[in-house]
């Protein structure tokens, strides 16, 4: 692939010539893009590192002494309100990427069998996944207030007394109270998302073959034990593209949150994520040095996550 | 309603009917009764599915036409029925909605358009044209689908000042375009649709005497046709729906 060298036989110089042709044509067609990259996404964590390890304000390294080192790191790890916010999001992951997962699967097990209107179904299930998540969370407040519909949907189903038996009095506001704003995220994440993951399931249902089903049958296996024992082993690759997808996207967690609790992650930093706990020190107080180092460690979190769904689910799906 | 149906080269789904293996194993007879009912029950809990997702949207559009007092009510048709709320969120907002819309409608436009051309070229080069370092270069590519965009926040925030590109309007929708101007998605998604194409029409048109650039812009684009589109849709819905970007750099009053 290297360039042909400076001296060829006359036979092959026209070949050379094309060759390198066809390399500066390939240069200009990358060069845009590169530079783009190399600057807003490669750069950027090189440069991310280096801010970290100063007083950075929005205009560069501020006061009289601003070269912090690691105490930036260190402030983050010593700073209960960051634990708080790291506790939160293992709690969203860990419940919402199983749940969201499973749902997706679901749906995407009956909307691949013959059953009549299935693309009114599938495009129904999707259907919350194109609203942005600036409406639907809007949307969700509205629903989720002490007088919203589904305090009205309890009260018309006469179900208030098994909720009061919780604690929850009819007017309760689900994403007002720290108890239960976080479960209430999940589930409008798992109610937006799951269409997502249905789409990538099927996805990954219509790549086995057909043959496999027709042995189960004449083995007579049941349309339960044929799930179980049959299509769920076989999605493997696809397990493992929807989990490191979701994984990635649950640490990221930011847009419901600020929408609903407002950068301080009300009520009562029970909405503080890590990318809110960043968004604060950088938009909020200044603080560019500490905000950088915040997201150094994001991106160690995320990185470290995907290497270990890697290690535990093995291979990377070959589509 | 635009479901990413035309993105077959990334998800091979369409939201067309497909007879399925699963289908041959679950329909076996059972008991003609049984079977009905249990059909039956089926259905009943899909569209009660198919509903839970509908209703919420249906129930703001209802909402929409009501009076604040009437507002909390839980009933489907308003009473009055009222144009109160539309004419707020038309005239009460300032900037008006319509120029909110315009700043989303121009800037998802722009970013489309540059996704699109971007994608294209460097998905061709990535996909035939030979050039030293073009695996090294394309790692570098799929590697920046790792980084969090809030990770970024800070760096790109600091080079954007550099640049001048923020809290000024307009050059702030600058800001925004440049940082979203080519994803690494649309380029591997129109780099895996070229490798499709057979390598004839390329030679033969370099025997008709074209050059690359001749060859990819009248031979190798027009096939390319349902890739850009697919990546036309996902990045205008993308952009459209976007918050955090716009949210960084239009930090100013009139954003």
């Amino acid at each position: 692939m290297a360039a042909p060298a400076a001296s060829v036989p006359a036979s092959r110089r026209t070949l050379g010539r094309d060759r390198r042709q066809e390399a500066l044509a390939g240069y200009g067609l990358v060069a845009v893009p590169m530079l783009l990259f190399l600057v807003f996404q490669i750069g950027s964590i090189f440069f991310a590192i280096y801010i970290s390890l100063w007083k950075w304000g929005p205009l560069g390294p501020t006061g009289l002494n601003p070269f912090r080192g690691i105490r930036n790191y260190q402030t983050i790890l010593s700073d209960p309100i960051f634990w708080k916010a790291i506790t939160n999001i293992l709690y969203y992951a860990v419940i919402w990427v199983p749940l969201t997962m499973a749902i997706g699967l679901f749906l995407a097990v009956i909307v691949n069998q013959k059953i009549r209107g299935q693309t009114f179904f599938r495009a129904s299930f999707y259907f919350p996944a194109i609203a942005s998540s600036a409406a639907i969370t809007t949307l969700f407040i509205f629903i989720m207030g002490p007088e919203g519909l589904f305090n009205g949907v309890r009260q018309a189903l006469g179900v208030n007394p098994i909720f009061s038996l919780f604690g929850f009095p009819s007017n309760y506001n689900w994403l007002g109270e720290s108890r239960t704003a976080m479960n209430s995220i999940i589930i409008l994440n798992a109610w937006t998302t799951s269409g997502t993951f249905m789409l990538f399931y099927l996805a990954s249902l219509q790549s086995i073959s057909h043959e496999v089903y027709e042995a189960a049958a004449i083995d007579g296996a049941n349309a339960w034990q044929t799930f179980w024992r049959v299509t769920f082993p076989l999605l493997r690759p696809g397990h493992y593209f929807v989990a490191t997808v979701a994984v990635i996207g649950a640490l990221q967690l930011f847009d419901q949150a600020i929408f609903v609790g407002g950068s301080g992650g009300e009520p009562n930093n029970a909405l503080t994520t890590p990318v809110l706990f960043l968004y604060r020190a950088a938009i909020s107080d200044f603080n560019f040095g500490y905000a950088a180092a915040v997201g150094v460690i994001l991106l160690v979190l995320i990185m470290a996550a995907t290497l270990i769904q890697r290690r535990l689910f093995g291979q990377a799906p070959s589509w | 309603m635009t479901a990413p149906a035309p993105a077959s080269a990334a998800t091979p789904v369409s939201l067309a009917p497909q007879a399925s293996g699963t289908a041959a194993v679950a329909s076996q007879p059972v008991g003609d009764r049984g079977a009905r009912t249990r059909r039956i029950l089926a259905y009943v809990l899909l569209i009660g599915y198919a509903l839970l997702m509908f209703v919420p949207f249906l129930w703001t559009v209802v909402t929409s036409f009501k009076t604040s007092p009437d507002a909390v009510r839980l009933t489907f048709i308003p009473d009055p029925i009222t144009l109160e709320g539309w004419n707020a969120a038309f005239n009460g907002l300032s900037p008006g909605l319509i120029q909110l819309f315009f700043n989303s409608a121009l800037i998802a436009a722009v970013v489309t358009v540059t996704n699109v051309l971007l994608g294209a070229m460097a998905g061709y080069a990535f996909a035939r044209l030979r050039f030293p370092g073009r695996e090294l270069l394309f790692i570098l590519v799929l590697a920046t689908l790792m980084i969090p965009d809030q990770m970024r926040l800070v760096p790109v925030y600091q080079v954007l000042v550099f640049l001048g590109l923020v809290n000024d309007n307009p050059t702030n929708y600058l800001g925004v375009v440049v940082v979203l101007a080519i994803s690494a998605s649309s380029i591997f998604l129109i780099r895996q649709y070229f490798l499709t194409i057979p390598r004839d029409l390329e030679e033969a048109a370099k025997i008709d005497g074209a050059g690359f650039f001749t060859t990819f812009w009248r031979v190798m684009l027009p096939l390319a046709t349902p890739a850009l589109a697919a990546v036309a849709i996902l990045q205008f819905q993308g952009t459209w729906n976007g918050f955090f970007w716009p949210l960084i750099v239009l930090q100013t009053p009139d954003h």
